[in-house]
């Protein structure tokens, strides 16, 4: 038989086939993903949970008699699931749309992403509380067992079926929204929504219906998944990040762009399997930076608007509590006497992630990018330190300096690509590149894997200060601390810090004032990175281990949370929240995935409730306060004098 | 008739902008010539914010090419043509809310001082501009509330404070789009003052509604209607051609 640069056509095809499978999940996930984005302006991060929940409704369906003993309810099989499943699903998108993702449409487009982050984060975890990592089987269907021989290669019916059913879906979805006089709708409502309005249609309805749909699409999904892939809790986590970056690639604006690209994605992938087995889970990764380099606009997108600043910061500038100084001191004093009272290394890990949490607000506080990586430059920085500190020998300080050069060389690159594009975009592009370091850490030998760099020595600062000592480990901790909180508060209050201040509060303005604002945003960025790197070397150092952990998504979605809790763009928010976030961690420990279901649940409530955080809600009373005694004084109301109108 | 070169600071030719198959400015030719004061009128929606968009390349043009001083800026960025000279202010009021008015100003002032990258050095390096700052609201009348915070400020001051900001850049060319829309006549009055009093040595730009501002300021006038020049010259001229009362009447209101 004929063999092609020594494959067999049979593993040829075999792969081509699980690609093309793959591709027609990616353009069925990504197309209800564009249209939630496309009209509703909404990152939908959730997208892969329901997903999931697809599936599980198929599985729910056929174990209903031993799910429900009691009632006697028969067993429904596939078919019925295909039906039920994906309406069943869309109800809940549309009561999650009633619920939560109605009460975001007017903010920023950061929040409607971090309450999408947080429902996912829900639903996953409250899986993973009940069914655990393992997944669940579920056979393929009586009638489409079996195949059929193509001489080539085996062709199971199952999987023809998928191919050719998934096609049909996406068709008839671009058909419907842009050759039907309901597409045409559902396009003028997000362009115009007022005049939409005119035309007697009711537009909160027809987004709710929107949102319903693109999630019913993902739910359908997950039914013709099921048979294929394990049921299980983190099957829609694992694409969904794959599904941004598809987004990405294809652009904004076309959704027979997202199809193809979809498609042409998954049989890429399966291509790399055959040819460069270790590049196959970060090809697509590896593609959309070749994109985001040569067509920043997408292979089939228009919009190459760089990423726009939003201002959600909320503090106050002449604040008590954004006085540097004094805080420098408190903190300083404060640090000091802690460890007498709490377990230094407790002490040490709030330390650690507050510094993360600080570089964190440096970029999305204080410049207003939303940045979704950051687990990138904390967790190479920590590889590189346990690398050099274990492997080479070199002194303490030195390995967290080399970690700390990894972070700023990769924010410098990352931030390069990702400014690039606007908006949300600037969240998925650099959620989706701190994905490829990760997968990348899973693959390369001298990160060892699963395992992690494991027994890091601790050593000695400058040759003398003997770091095993738990003490003098905390004080080296409490100065690393110290002097990032610094570097970030002068940073802030500098010339520099000023043109960020004005990019933030009225980019196209600092334009015209002669400000090139990607420079200063691309700056910022490296800055940021390199302090989160600074973080992430000291913590490898403190616990004696850089993993996977510190590279995974949840890293970057807890420095999110931290600087959401404290409240963005505030001096002392990222602290507040560093302590909150790992208190909770810390006693919910034993509760295992519990955790991740507090975490989520506290980024809904804040997104819905607490937006302006702890410290900033702080900041608003003590004003207010202030305001009061003043008309009490008699300072009367603090209006300028009226214009001549 | 021959002109010479370096007596227009602006040369378009053949400006163009396309958006999704609607022609919002058609093949506009436009001098604008150094030290005057230039207005650009027409009904809303000719396509004056879109042409300010073009010269300021907050828009690349689709076609036709734009000089700036003999110089070909219709592949420059946005901030580059800036810092040639070239400062625009928005039809609708363009500060920086959550800073205060001193600091709106010296945000301007801060550009050439070249320090605006340096995040090491502490924002009192930025002292040695104060005097400069007030010197700019005295001029403008606003030095009262020099400590206030931008969004504080009724409409009409915001106006101001944009116009001191944009001073404050020394501009070779003041692109003004609409600087009196929504103000009271009082404000209008401080404006079209404010306008002529800088006009010495610079040359101005202007979109206006209000055609007795354009009539008492205005050097030069260029109508613009559906994205194309309808007539040109000064505004007796201008006031009288049929064409442009009928595009003014047909298409306002
Ligand atoms: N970014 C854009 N995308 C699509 N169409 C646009 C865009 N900007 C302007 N237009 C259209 O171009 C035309 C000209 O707009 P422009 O703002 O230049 O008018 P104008 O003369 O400034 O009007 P006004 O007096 O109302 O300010 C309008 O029909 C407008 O809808
Ligand atoms: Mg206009």
């Amino acid at each position: 038989m004929m063999t092609l640069l020594g494959i067999s056509p049979q593993l040829l095809f075999g792969q081509l086939l699980i690609g093309l499978i793959n591709g027609v999940f990616y353009a069925m996930m990504s197309l209800g993903v564009a249209i939630i984005f496309g009209m509703l302006r909404i990152g939908n991060f959730v997208h892969g949970a329901q997903y999931m929940l697809g599936a599980f409704g198929a599985w729910y369906l056929l174990n209903l008699p031993d799910l429900f003993p009691s009632l006697g309810l028969p067993s429904l099989n596939y078919w019925w699931a295909l039906v039920l499943v994906p309406f069943g699903v869309a109800l809940i998108g549309a009561l999650m749309e009633r619920l939560f993702i109605r009460k975001v449409y007017e903010l920023e487009h950061a929040y409607g992403l971090l309450l999408t982050v947080g429902l996912a984060m829900l639903i996953e975890g409250l899986f993973n509380v009940r069914y655990g990592a393992a997944g669940q089987q579920y056979n393929i269907p009586e009638a489409l067992k079996g195949g059929v021989n193509l001489g080539f290669m085996f062709m199971p019916y199952y999987r023809l079926w998928v191919i050719v059913a998934g096609i049909l879906v996406c068709v008839a979805t671009w058909y419907a929204i842009e050759r039907t006089r309901l597409g045409a709708y559902l396009r003028a409502a997000t362009e115009n929504p007022d005049l939409v309005r005119a035309f007697g249609i009711n537009v909160p309805r027809m987004l709710m219906l929107t949102y319903a749909f693109g999630v019913g699409l993902a739910g359908l999904a997950g039914v013709m998944a099921a048979p294929i892939y394990q049921v299980s809790p983190q099957m829609g986590h694992s694409i969904i990040i794959t599904i941004f970056a598809v987004v990405v690639i294809g652009g904004m604006g076309s959704i027979s762009g997202a199809i193809y690209t979809g498609l042409m994605l998954g049989v890429i992938e399966g291509l790399t399997k055959v040819f460069w087995p270790q590049a196959s889970t970060t090809v697509i990764f590896v593609i959309m930076v070749l994109v985001l380099i040569f067509r920043p606009a997408g292979l089939f997108g228009r919009e190459t608007v760089a990423a726009h600043a939003a201002d959600m910061s909320t503090a106050r500038p002449d604040s008590i509590l954004e006085n540097g100084r004094l805080w420098m001191a408190i903190l300083a004093i404060g640090g000091t006497i802690v460890p007498f009272f709490i377990y230094p290394v407790f002490g040490m890990k709030i330390l650690c992630l507050a510094l993360f949490a600080c570089a964190y607000n440096l970029i999305f506080g204080y410049v207003g990018l939303l940045a979704f990586g950051h687990a990138a430059f904390y967790g190479s920085s920590a590889y590189v330190a346990a690398f050099t500190a274990a492997s080479w020998g070199f002194p303490t300080e030195l390995a967290i300096l080399s970690g700390v050069a990894m972070a700023t060389l990769l924010g410098a690159i990352f931030g390069w690509l990702a400014i690039r594009r606007q908006g949300l975009y600037f969240a998925m592009i650099t959620l989706a590149l701190a994905q490829l370091v990760y997968f990348y850490a899973i693959q390369a030998s001298w990160t060892h894997g699963e395992d992690g760099i494991q027994s890091v020595p601790r050593g000695y600062v400058f040759g003398v200060i003997n770091l095993n000592d738990p003490m003098a480990m905390y004080f080296f901790v409490l100065a690393v601390f110290l002097i990032g909180f610094g570097v970030i508060y002068r940073i802030v209050h500098s010339p520099f810090g000023q043109v960020l201040k004005s990019i933030r509060e009225n980019e196209p303005r600092a334009i015209s004032l002669g400000y090139s604002t990607d420079r200063f945003k691309l700056i910022a960025f490296t800055l940021s990175a390199m302090l989160a790197g600074l973080a992430g070397g000291t913590k490898a150092i403190v616990f004696q281990i850089a993993s996977l952990a510190d590279l995974y998504f949840q890293t970057s979605a807890d420095a999110l949370l931290m600087t959401l809790i404290g409240g963005v763009g505030t001096l002392l928010g990222p602290i507040v929240g560093a302590i909150i976030v790992v208190t909770i961690q810390t006693e919910l420990a034993t509760l295992g995935s519990w955790v991740i279901v507090v975490q989520g649940a506290a980024f809904v409530v804040c997104v819905l409730f607490l937006r302006k955080g702890v410290v900033g809600t702080l900041e608003d009373w003590l004003s207010a306060r202030v305001e009061r005694k003043r008309i009490a004084a008699g300072g009367g109301a603090p209006v300028v004098e009226r214009s001549s109108h | 008739m021959t002109t010479h070169v370096s007596d227009n600071i602006i040369e378009a030719r053949g400006l163009t902008k396309r958006f999704y198959g609607f022609t919002a400015v058609d093949g506009v030719d436009l001098d604008v010539k150094r030290h005057s004061i230039h207005a650009l009128i027409g009904p809303n929606g000719a396509g004056k914010t879109t042409c300010f968009n073009l010269i300021t390349k907050v828009l690349q043009p689709s076609d036709g090419a734009i000089r700036f001083n003999g110089v070909d800026i219709t592949a420059e960025s946005p901030a580059r043509v800036a810092r040639r000279g070239i400062v625009r202010s928005f039809q609708i009021s363009a500060i920086f809310p959550r800073m205060t008015v001193a600091e709106n100003v010296r945000i301007a002032l801060q550009r050439p001082v070249g320090t605006s990258f340096h995040f090491w050095r502490p924002e009192r390096s930025l002292k040695v501009l104060d005097e400069r700052v007030d010197e700019l609201l005295e001029t403008v009348g606003l030095l009262s509330l020099r400590d206030r915070s931008a969004a504080d400020l009724p409409y009409g001051r915001k106006r101001v404070l944009e116009f001191a900001t944009t001073l404050a850049l020394e501009p070779e060319l003041l692109l003004l789009d609409e600087p009196t829309s929504g103000l009271g006549s009082e404000d209008v009055e401080r404006i079209a003052d404010l306008i002529r009093s800088v006009s010495k040595g610079r040359t101005i730009l202007m979109v206006e509604h209000n055609l007795s501002v354009v009539s008492r300021l205005a050097d030069r006038i260029t109508v613009l209607a559906r994205g194309k020049i309808l007539a040109e010259g000064p505004y007796s001229e201008v006031s009288t051609d049929s064409r442009v009362v009928e595009a003014y009447i047909g298409g306002e209101e």
